[in-house]
């Protein structure tokens, strides 16, 4: 194993970890104001749709990305306004958006590229470089010479960890999904939370799935989310529903998924598919190990209804 | 003294139900003001109404002399009144400094002052002598302790009415004397209590008013003054509760359970049982007297079959128990009272006729084939028929099980065991958390079971309940049998020294 090998697999594995940050961290504040979302796989396709399409005809992938988090935002309040007003099955909608989301952006390629049409490609966005960081020797150039989504990802980490841990906001936010009738009789407003929450995880997902046209690949295929939302979801599990902990897990995701794409370059004989069953793989086994030993927010998947008796 | 809080002709419908008709109530400055009413009465209801959980249907709130509108908890904070609930709103992950602090609206500023808010906290504690650890989990404190943190939050937001709904029900006897220390200075400090309860003892002991509801109306307001426990009573049930005196019985003819040097985690004091022999005859109740956490639950497990002993022989109705399994038991004629109704005794969430017909959907009478298809029409009025006559209260049989009152509740689990025609009954503290009127219906069902030649096994932590019902007692204590004494006229100082392990 030479330096190059490491050096890529890193440089690779903080790449891959961007999306599924996104994505973990929408799940994150989804699941502590009570809503469990599997719907970000869904959230993401129609984000990664938006992010191309945008970036694509306006030429600038931040719009993109803006894009996606719009798109995001108004998808999921779909979901947010049955889960919440209309108390329905958080695991039924999340399901459906996960059908009906991917569906509708491969329909809208469709209509606006035309059937059969040529691989359209889009410019990803630069990298930008952070001057000083840039020079630490080894990591330097790894980490500090990224796409502005890359630092924006571990700023919504460190805003996330500290927001859940040190603000009024955000204990009360906590306090939502852990037991949402004591919230409301200290005056939380239980449903704007979660309303908040919804518009916050749309966004979230919807820049998760933007980024991977705006900044990983130049192009837009269907199914190009693979899988990421549900591991994610892993991820929040994983990284025991703290910010920390979500960035860990997906680091570690993000570096499986690295480590697989190498693996196929590198040996010949062993089908490809073996590889790719990497990171899927190290979800499975990771649920397995950590198990439900601490389960999360206590009210995470019931509906709020004020006056249940 | 002047008034505080005066509730006019307020009225709370759900559905088709009155919780609450016309109930008027005032409160006074620096009272101590009880609710006094049965399960059902509609005093949680009323005070939800208070707290702006629930909205009125009708009536008006009067708050120092001016009408006000509360429509939201938020808005019950702000004009000062706070609710210690009796199923306590506290967040258990969080810690009990959290748990005062959230929600916080007095306070400006984007992030936890942890310093400040802790010295604003123990002071207040302080004034009122509310010992918390403010940085424990809610999870690792007593209950006792827990009950502190929510009158802590609610002073903290500034109440100046306390309302307290059950707060005795979960406590110790020592704890109880904490509590009505806590009251006392409260309302030194002038400020209202709402105290809800139906223990008679407590309600004459701490009320300064006492109102009176039954079934969703007020019945009257009196002075503690002219109050008496038996008049109360009456009030409170709508007719005079005559004392009651069961036959006890002496001779049983048949053994129908039996157990010989039965040993269960023996190491175990206070959750196994060692070296336990007793019978229970037909028609008889043997009652199981000790100290919570003796073995009896154990022993309440291993004769529904939840548990297989270590060593030791069972018998039932003249044959040696092979197998430890609920559904042997269950054939054998073995009805089970548990000892915590919402966790073991009903799935909450399943509707009351559901839960009626729990373990007798397989018979004929109720579906066809053993079970695959049911007879809709055959539950809805077997169901019927059994809210009748176990006159349990509820909107409709449809209604969710977790929604009733625990009274109710319980007259579930009766109907559903009771109407198995057991041979054998195991009842685990039956009455626990019941008011007069639903302890009675019980006590009066677990006769007429034994009339009917049942053999009752009755466990419970009540002294009381056990010398009323027994027709012979057996004491157990760190899962022992310390003796056996019979029913009429017990020794019960004998007992008692028992009971402590002498």
């Amino acid at each position: 194993m030479d330096w190059t090998f490491v050096s890529n697999l890193i440089l690779a594995g903080v790449r891959m970890a961007t999306p599924l940050i996104f994505l973990a961290l929408a799940e994150l504040y989804s699941q502590r104001s009570g809503l469990v979302h599997i719907g970000l796989e869904g959230l993401a396709s129609i984000g990664s749709l938006a992010g191309f399409l945008v970036s694509l005809v306006t030429g600038s992938p931040l719009l993109g990305m803006a894009a996606g988090a719009a798109v995001g935002i108004l998808v999921n309040m779909i979901y947010a306004y049955a889960t919440i007003t209309l108390c329905a099955e958080q695991i039924v909608y999340g399901m459906a958006i996960n059908i009906f989301a991917p569906a509708l952006a491969a329909f809208i390629y469709r209509v606006y590229f035309g059937a059969g049409s040529e691989l359209v490609q889009v410019a990803l966005m630069e990298t930008v470089a952070i001057p000083g960081l840039k020079d630490i020797p080894f990591l330097g150039p790894l980490l500090f010479d990224q796409t502005p989504m890359v630092y924006l990802a571990y700023a919504l980490v460190i805003f996330t960890a500290i927001y859940f841990n040190k603000t009024k906001s955000g204990l009360n936010f906590k306090a939502v999904g852990e037991h949402p009738k004591a919230a409301a009789t200290l005056g939380i407003n239980v449903i704007g939370v979660r309303y908040a929450a919804s518009v916050i995880c749309g966004a979230l997902a919807g820049m998760g799935g933007a980024y991977l046209t705006t900044c990983y690949t130049t192009t837009y295929v269907d199914g190009n989310v693979a899988g990421r939302g549900f591991i994610a979801l892993a991820a929040v599990i994983f990284g025991r529903w703290s910010a920390g902990g979500v960035l860990l897990a997906c680091l570690f995701f993000g570096f499986c998924d690295a480590l697989q794409i190498r693996l196929q370059v590198g040996s010949f004989g062993v089908p490809y598919q073996f590889f790719q069953m990497i990171p899927y793989l190290a979800t499975v086994v990771v649920l397995g190990i950590i198990g439900m030993r601490k389960a999360g927010p206590k009210a995470s998947g019931k509906p709020y209804r004020r006056e249940e008796r | 003294m002047e008034e505080i809080l005066r509730m006019e002709h307020i009225t709370k419908r759900f559905g088709d139900m009155y919780a609450n008709r016309d109930i008027n109530l005032d409160v006074r400055k620096g009272e101590v003001h009880t609710l006094l009413g049965e399960n059902g009465a509609g005093k949680s209801t009323l005070m939800n109404v208070l707290i702006g959980l629930y909205q009125p249907t009708e009536g008006k709130i009067y708050l120092n002399g001016q009408e006000v509108r509360i429509d939201s908890p938020a808005k019950a904070v702000q004009l000062g009144i706070g609710m210690v609930h009796q199923h306590f709103m506290l967040v258990e992950a969080m810690t009990v400094f959290e748990n005062i602090i959230l929600g916080d609206r007095q306070t400006k500023g984007v992030f936890i002052q942890k310093e400040q808010r802790r010295r604003e906290i123990l002071a207040l504690a302080e004034k009122y002598g509310l010992d918390v650890q403010l940085d424990k989990l809610i999870t690792e404190i007593s209950v006792g302790e827990q009950q502190r943190v929510e009158i802590l939050k609610a002073l903290y937001r500034g109440a100046e009415l306390l309302i307290l709904d059950e707060p005795t029900a979960a406590l110790t006897d020592l704890e109880v004397e904490g509590l009505f220390a806590i009251i006392g200075k409260l309302t030194g400090e002038g400020k209202s209590v709402v105290f809800i309860s139906h223990k008679m003892r407590e309600v004459l002991r701490i009320s300064d008013r006492i109102t009176i509801l039954r079934t969703g109306e007020t019945v009257c307001t009196v002075d503690r003054e002219n109050a008496s426990a038996g008049e109360l009573a009456s009030l409170m049930m709508g007719r005079e509760l005559a004392p009651s005196h069961y036959e006890k019985k002496e001779d049983t003819q048949r053994q129908v359970v039996v157990l010989e040097h039965v040993d269960y985690n023996k190491a175990a004091k206070h959750s196994g049982l060692s070296d336990v022999s007793l019978t229970i005859g037909a028609g008889e109740i043997l009652g199981i007297a000790g100290v919570d956490g003796n073995g009896q639950s154990q022993l309440a497990q291993l004769i529904t079959g939840v548990i297989t002993p270590d060593a030791g022989r069972v018998d039932l109705k003249d044959s040696k128990v092979a197998k430890f399994m609920p559904q042997a038991f269950i054939e054998e004629g073995v009805s089970h009272i548990p000892e915590d109704r919402n966790k073991m005794g009903l799935v909450g969430d399943m509707s009351v006729k559901e839960n009626i017909l729990l373990k007798s959907t397989a018979q004929p009478r109720f579906s066809r084939f053993g079970g695959m298809f049911l007879k809709k029409k055959a539950m809805k009025d077997y169901a019927l028929e059994m809210q009748e006559k176990y006159d349990i209260r509820c909107a409709s049989i449809e209604q969710e099980a977790r929604s009733l009152s625990g009274g109710n509740q319980q007259k579930i689990i009766l109907a559903r065991e009771l109407e198995a025609r057991p041979d054998i009954l195991i009842a685990v503290h039956p009455t626990r958390g019941l008011d007069i009127g639903a302890t009675r219906f019980i006590h009066d069902t677990m006769i007429e079971a034994r009339e009917s030649g049942c053999a009752v096994l009755l466990i419970s932590a009540d002294f009381d309940e056990i010398l009323e019902m027994s027709d012979r007692i057996i004491v157990m204590f760190e899962g022992q049998v310390m003796g056996e004494y019979s029913g009429k006229n017990p020794p019960i100082e004998e007992i008692s020294l028992a009971m402590a392990g002498k």
